[in-house]
């Protein structure tokens, strides 16, 4: 019997090795396909001359940026709209009006606004990570057993103590979750404004492999583009389960 | 007995002295733990047999090899003569979870339904079965109601009738009125009793309530458990129909009650 | 619907166009230069103008076309090759942890894949769109599909129910909660690349459409297309929600 590990990469495994057997075949000859193996060596040479690094760089910057100033503002108002209702009930309108927007919408208008690079692209990212951070924050103070609302009543607490001791300790995991799902978008959103139109980051870096006729190139990019996707999300989920035990991630699952 | 229904009990029961359930030497071997071992029993048709245990004595598993879910490791178990080798469409299974063996997006209706599609029946004479089964079980108006608006003993009530539907022979049922409060519990048991006597089926019923057992059956087995083997056979000869009060008081209910106490006492030490 | 709910609902309202109104005055006040930020009745006047004679309706449905026809492209792709995987534990085993691994892939990153194959045509567009909007709806049905509940599986070989009967009678109707879900995220990516590739390829669409108001400084018709995408965003999850509504008006009401 294969062990359950091993099972997981046959599949790729024998993918690559067929894909690599057919394009020796045929002596492969396109714009939009190379062997595995060419596409391993341009991303060790792309590697060695330092482009992917520094397109890594780029993107990681404005996504992190992007959250950041996204993930405050929507935690501020999400925690806002989750402790007090009157407020969350009155904002219901406007929110359910602008969130639908998609991020990418408001590209040209960014564009002319600050012109190319970093800064229209951490904007872009910031609107996109406001909605997800502060829908969920909401939720998470929302979601507080109101049993330890009782408690911090009858132990007095005063309201900056009650924020700070019971709310908010209460409402980390999931807050941490929404920053989680956030930083997974923002990622996606910087490459897609550097697809698009910006010329910074792995995002620029896999359109010009395209438009340089550099199928091998450009599918290194888009393999590594899918590492640095797959190690955010993982790293996220280690700390998460470092951080919060196993319960944070079992109610995640419901 | 009149000559008419002398016949058509025995068209019922081509063979009344041949068992209906027949276990032969079954062992079952489950993740490398023997979870019964060398059990033999037989059921007559119509009979109403009772097992009971304690905990992990293998009576679950020994219904669900009745029911043809489980493969025994050696051994036999044979209906009417031939090998369970699969589930049969005439034997009906009553889980105990029964949130989880009723159809949540269907309605009480489309539930008892369910049993009368795969069975073939025409959509046009499914609405009148349908109508019967669940006046019988105590759910006339009920028909358009989901799982999920039902109380836990109307839902178990709402699977019996599932399984009546499917015209069963036999009637394996898993602690069945295990989740439920008990003057549920008692309501359903008395109901459950009817419903057999009407259908004339065989039951085999798991139950871990000793007096639910003797309360309902013709005949109790009780199960010794790590690995399950029968440890005790009781014949119970109390009067039919049976009565929440009055059986319940008879002294002979208590005797049998007091035997199967101890028996399980001394199992569990 | 409560008088509480309507009067909550109103005051809502009231607060909406209280920042409407804010809109307004700050471009009254020019406090930032039209050219970036029309006001409200410019980017009004312009939805009209662009409806009543101009294009905005032939964008509009240009992004529409491209999203509806990538959409049903992966609805249909998505849940059946879902329910193929999602049935099967071996095929479980082998598929799920490679597409755990893809799951984090922006999926954008497939564009200069898809016009190196295609060229900046509408074929390009309509395979990143549905190469997109595949992954919420498979990932979704897979999970749906593995998550039936066993005891059904049992009832269903009591009543010896055939293969086909047990996929569409309990396999799907118990996904179909993933499932709606998975298409629900399918339309918001959808809309996205929808309007990235109208964007990058000049295809006939609301994203071209901001990209030339941008380029040629015209505020306001860009606010009424930014608006309009808003719409569609709007609108597509609205009746996504009622679909589910109907559909799934079993379920114990949870959420």
């Amino acid at each position: 019997m294969i062990p359950e590990r091993a099972k997981a990469f046959l599949l790729p495994v024998a993918v690559l090795v067929l894909l690599e057997i057919w394009a020796r075949a045929i002596h492969l000859q396109s714009d939009s396909l190379a062997p595995p193996s060419a596409v391993a060596i341009a991303l060790v040479e792309a590697f060695k001359d330092g482009s992917v690094l520094t397109a890594t760089r780029d993107t990681l910057i404005s996504a992190f940026a992007g959250l950041a100033i996204g993930g405050a503002v929507g935690l501020a108002f999400g925690i806002a709209l989750g402790i007090f209702r009157i407020f969350d009930r009155l904002m219901e309108v406007t929110i359910e009006s602008i969130r639908p927007i998609p991020s990418i919408a408001l590209l040209p208008i960014a564009l002319i606004a600050l012109g190319f690079g970093y800064r229209m692209e951490i904007v872009i990212v910031a609107f996109a990570c406001v909605w997800p951070i502060l829908i969920l924050s909401r939720a998470a103070i929302g979601g507080i057993e109101p049993r330890l609302i009782e408690v911090s009543r009858a132990l007095r607490l005063s309201p900056a103590d009650r924020v700070r001791k019971i709310i908010i300790p209460a409402a980390l995991p999931r807050i941490f979750l929404a920053f989680r799902l956030a930083a997974g978008i923002a990622l996606i959103v910087a490459v897609t404004v550097e697809i698009a139109i910006n010329p910074i980051g792995l995002g620029a870096a896999i359109m010009t492999a395209q438009q340089a006729l550099r199928p091998d190139l450009m599918l290194a990019y888009l393999l590594w583009i899918g590492v640095i996707g797959y190690l955010l999300n993982t790293g996220l989920v280690v700390a998460q389960r470092h951080l919060f035990g196993r319960a944070a991630l079992v109610r995640e699952a419901t | 007995m009149s000559r008419t229904a002398a016949a058509s009990q025995r068209a019922r029961f081509p063979d009344p002295e041949r068992p209906q359930i027949a276990f032969t030497d079954v062992t079952l071997d489950l993740g490398g733990k023997t979870i019964i071992e060398n059990i033999s029993l037989d059921v007559k048709p119509g009979e109403f047999l009772c097992i009971i245990g304690a905990s992990g004595c293998g009576k679950t598993t020994a219904l669900r090899l009745a029911a043809g879910l489980y493969q025994p490791t050696s051994g036999t178990v044979t209906f009417d003569g031939k090998p369970m080798l699969m589930p049969r469409r005439d034997i009906a299974i009553v889980f105990q979870d029964y949130g989880k063996a009723l159809l949540p997006w269907r309605t009480a209706a489309g539930n008892v339904s369910l049993a009368l599609e795969a069975s073939g029946m025409p959509s046009s004479l499914r609405a009148a079965r349908i109508d019967e089964l669940l006046k019988k079980v105590g759910l006339p108006s009920h028909a358009g109601k989901y799982p999920a608006e039902m109380s836990g003993g109307m839902q178990q009530r709402l699977q019996i009738a599932r399984c009546l539907a499917q015209e069963p022979k036999a009637l394996l049922m898993d602690e069945p009125f295990g989740a439920l409060d008990a003057m549920t519990r008692q309501g359903l048991q008395d109901e459950v009793l009817s419903l057999v006597e009407a259908s004339k089926a065989t039951v085999i019923f798991v139950t871990h309530d000793l007096e639910e057992a003797i309360y309902l059956g013709d005949r109790v087995i009780g199960l010794l458990p790590h690995p399950g083997r029968i440890g005790i056979e009781l014949r119970i000869d109390l009067p039919r129909p049976r009565d929440q009060l009055t059986t319940r008081e008879d002294p002979e209910f208590l005797r049998l009650r007091r035997e199967l106490f101890d028996f399980i006492k001394a199992s569990e030490a | 619907m409560n008088r509480s709910v309507l009067i909550w609902r109103a005051a809502s309202f009231l607060v909406a166009a209280g920042f409407v109104a804010l809109w307004q005055m700050i471009a009254n006040l020019r406090l930032v230069s039209p050219v970036f930020l029309p006001g409200p009745d410019r980017a009004w006047a312009s939805l009209v103008r662009g409806f009543s004679g101009g294009d905005l309706w032939s964008k509009l449905l240009g992004t529409l076309e491209h999203m509806a026809y990538g959409w049903l492209v992966a609805s249909i792709a998505g849940i059946a090759l879902g329910a193929a995987i999602g049935s099967s534990r071996t095929m479980r085993s082998y598929v799920a942890p490679s597409l755990e691994f893809l799951r984090p892939l922006p999926v954008s990153a497939i564009i200069p894949v898809a016009i190196a194959m295609f060229g900046l045509t509408q074929g390009m567009a309509l395979f990143v769109i549905a190469f997109g909007a595949i992954w919420p709806m498979l990932l979704a049905t897979i999970h749906g599909f593995a998550a039936v509940e066993p005891r059904l599986y049992e009832v269903a070989r009591s009543l010896h129910m055939s293969r086909l009967a047990v996929i569409f009678k309990i396999a799907l109707p118990s996904a179909s909660p993933d499932i709606l879900s998975g298409m629900r995220l399918s339309l918001t990516v959808a809309l996205i690349l929808s309007v990235v590739c109208e964007i990058l390829a000049g295809l006939d669409g609301l994203g071209h459409w901001i990209l030339l108001s941008a380029r040629s400084f015209r505020s306001a018709d860009l606010f009424a297309g930014v608006i309009l995408l808003g719409v569609i965003g709007y609108l597509t999850a609205l009746a996504m929600s009622m679909v589910e509504r109907r559909l799934l008006k079993w379920r114990p009401g949870d959420r």
